[in-house]
């Protein structure tokens, strides 16, 4: 009687014991709050790949990610595989935080992949470095137009072959006080200081915000006429509201509430758009169009990307997973609206392109990730541009007074301009 | 019952560890920190007087401290007397008082990013209700943008967190009001005194220890507000209504300059400390016990 009990304790024992080998926990995170159901069910679906592996996951909105992911990297707890921002994988890199996953990559075939987005992952060099994370998707601001609105307004539709001088033709037109009560109801545009607002407009010029070096905030000639000409369109020709007056309301709501006929931002603004608008109106995405100081179209793209800790204990397995997360396997309904998956085949999938869906022109997108490149993300970037909770300072607060009348342009230049200097210093000490 | 000496001290040790863990510790290490450079996820580096030199020479910490004194100056004055209108207001013996008071009470125990959500919303410049009243009611054909204009922005703020936490000076004052002995103001009406005499000169004195811990909690809570100015106004337009405390969160948790925000936050201690101090010295003049 004892004998069989002993055999079986001694099987359990050793069942647990291989269990344990076995189990291995990834930890991961993302700050993709809103396709969090999603991942779980990629995640599922790598277990099942891998028995044994359990991926924990956590997805926090980037305002709580951000201070929880520093916390993590200072108590050297770092997740093994956690989403990266282009704003802040430098930092990241240069603290020594980031695995290198270019003996990982080398085993890949890039040409299945949007190589394009690779680049700010890739240290010291940016074309020939090793790679420190690998983007998941890419996205990019496009030009959003209410189609029903230019149809009622008699006009073509925005190409990429439009002037500016055909584009602020076309704001005007849209401007439109409906109910005759000497308040607008439609603007033609709609634009406020933020990033993905201002400098899409600004590379499609040819401008620039940063030296060649990337150290210093110098706008060229070309970026001060493409922010001249955004200040005309709210203070010259009244064809997009002051933003104060859109205070209140979600910025990314104006366009898909009709208040605003045109507007650009981030291509991941598809789903939202979709759930207002639903069928009220018909609305598309064209590129944005050239600007008079240049004939090349320069792109505003850039890439999330998934990042393994250089203190992993799992680099193999983190990797598996990145592979899982970013290749072939990961079908293109898990990516939001106007996010673009980074394995070719599956942004160019008709999955992908929703062509049943609105915005019947998706592929404009695949279009901008074809063109050359610029950003103008550095070390600190969030603090001298002004970005999420400190969007009221830095360059989108000065723009925000040039768009509410409160100041000139010259005046707000010059102060953004002195105030990111000041914060580059600090990376980039000045002689 | 017999024990140790040391017994009461063990029941408060769990209170004593997470004060000391939570609060203590972590206050002393923001001043050390406070003489680094430290973004947090590489090792901070000493830097002596740095950031405090940096801070007395930005203009924007001026502008951001302006921004707090001028905060103060608006939300203690509003929250006090609204606190001290809505005591006085229930204190009578009405039917229903009971009632108004847990409504008056409840903006308090409402969350503050709920209730800034509201007044957004009320606030808002094209859709808001109080500009489309001003519109359709008094004629007022381009009504301010309370959230986006600079000259309305922090006292919008600093009116909607009035708005949310006089309840709780309410109940403070309340209690003020139901301990002054009810023979002091009936021998003062017998004696002839008017309604607002007994009140100048009967009920504010005697409220006096009141209202001077209603004040120094008030100046405490103005030095912190942080979730409503998140919530309704982001600190802008272009840091009209960041105050201090909020100016912290945005060098500690978006740029993560961790011993600059430290060197903000010793800076508010100062501020809120030296405040407290004032109140200390001249309640002698105004407050009366007994």
């Amino acid at each position: 009687m004892q004998r069989p009990l002993a055999l079986a304790a001694l099987l359990v024992g050793a069942l647990t014991l291989s269990g344990l080998a076995l189990g291995q926990t990834l930890r991961y995170f993302s700050w993709e709050t809103n396709i969090a159901d999603e991942t779980a069910a990629l995640i599922a679906e790598f277990e099942a790949l891998n028995p044994g592996v359990t991926v924990d996951f956590e997805a926090l909105p980037p305002d709580q990610y951000w201070p929880r992911m520093s916390a993590m990297a200072a108590a050297n707890n770092l997740p093994d595989v956690f989403y990266m921002s282009s704003g802040f994988i430098t930092e990241w890199h240069q603290n020594g935080l980031l695995a290198n996953l270019q003996p990982y990559v080398d085993q890949l075939d890039l040409d299945d992949y949007f190589t394009g987005a690779l680049s700010v992952a890739r240290f010291p060099d940016p074309d020939v470095g090793n790679l420190h994370a690998v983007p998941i998707n890419w996205v990019g601001p496009v030009l959003y137009y209410n189609a029903t609105a230019f149809d009622e307004a008699g006009l073509a539709y925005p190409s990429a072959e439009w002037s500016w001088d055909e584009f602020l033709e076309a704001a005007k037109a849209l401007t439109i006080d409906k109910t005759g009560n000497g308040r607008i109801d439609q603007y033609g545009y709609w634009v406020y200081g933020r990033y993905a607002q201002v400098e899409p407009w600004i590379y499609m010029n040819g401008g620039r915000l940063l030296n060649e070096a990337r150290t210093r905030v110098e706008p060229n000639d070309a970026a001060i006429e493409t922010l001249a000409f955004l200040s005309d369109l709210v203070n010259l020709h009244g064809v997009a509201p002051r933003p104060q007056e859109m205070e209140g309301i979600r910025q990314q709501d104006v366009f898909p509430l009709g208040i605003a006929a045109m507007w650009v931002d981030g291509s991941w603004n598809i789903s939202n758009n979709r759930s207002i608008i639903g069928d009220q109106f018909t609305w598309d995405i064209a590129l944005i169009p050239t600007g008079p100081s240049t004939t090349d179209r320069i792109g505003y793209t850039w890439p999330d990307m998934l990042a393994v800790g250089a203190n992993s204990q799992h680099q193999d397995l983190a990797w598996a997973f990145v592979e899982f997360m970013t290749g072939p396997s990961r079908g293109a309904s898990s990516f939001l609206g106007g996010t673009v998956p980074f394995y070719r085949p599956t942004a160019e999938s008709e999955a992908w392109l929703e062509r049943d869906q609105q915005p019947a022109s998706k592929h404009v997108i695949l279009e901008l990730g074809q063109l050359p490149s610029r950003t103008s993300f550095t070390p600190n970037w969030s603090e001298w541009r002004g970005y999420a909770a400190a969007e009221g300072g830095g360059m989108n607060g000065e723009l925000d007074q040039v768009f509410n009348g409160r100041k000139a342009l010259d005046a707000a230049i010059a102060s953004f301009v002195a105030y990111g200097n000041q914060v580059l210093s600090r990376s980039y000490p000045q002689p | 019952m017999r024990y140790s000496k040391l017994t009461p001290y063990l029941f408060i040790l769990p209170m004593l560890i997470g004060l000391l863990v939570f609060r203590l510790i972590p206050i002393g290490a923001s001043f050390g920190i406070s003489f680094t450079s430290w973004n947090v996820f590489s090792p901070p580096r000493w830097i002596g007087l740095e950031n405090y030199r940096t801070l007395l020479q930005s203009p924007v910490f001026w502008e951001v401290a302006r921004n707090t004194v001028v905060f103060a100056l608006v939300f203690v004055p509003l929250v006090m007397g609204l606190g001290l209108a809505l005591a006085l207001l229930v204190n009578q013996k009405l039917r229903g008082s009971t009632f108004f008071r847990g409504v008056f009470f409840m903006p308090y125990i409402t969350s503050i990013v709920a209730v800034a959500l509201a007044w957004k919303w009320i606030l808002s410049t094209r859709f808001g209700l109080l500009n489309n009243a001003l519109i359709e009611w008094f004629g007022v054909w381009s009504p301010p943008s309370w959230l986006g204009d600079p000259a309305y922005a922090l006292f919008a703020v600093a009116f909607v967190l009035a708005w949310q936490s006089a309840g709780f000076q309410m109940l403070l004052f309340l209690a003020g009001l139901q301990n002054i002995d009810e023979s002091l103001t009936e021998a003062a009406m017998i004696d002839g005194a008017t309604r607002s005499q007994v009140f100048r000169h009967i009920t504010l004195p005697l409220l006096s220890p009141i209202t001077f811990f209603v004040l120094v909690i008030s100046l405490i809570a103005s030095s912190q507000t942080f979730e409503v100015t998140y919530a309704l106004t982001g600190g802008g337009p272009q840091r009209a209504s960041t105050t201090l405390a909020f100016y912290i969160y945005q060098n500690a948790f978006v740029h993560f300059q961790m011993g600059f925000a430290s060197a903000l936050a010793y800076m508010l201690l100062l501020f809120v400390g030296g405040l407290t101090l004032v109140n200390f010295l001249a309640r002698r003049r105004w407050v009366h016990y007994g």
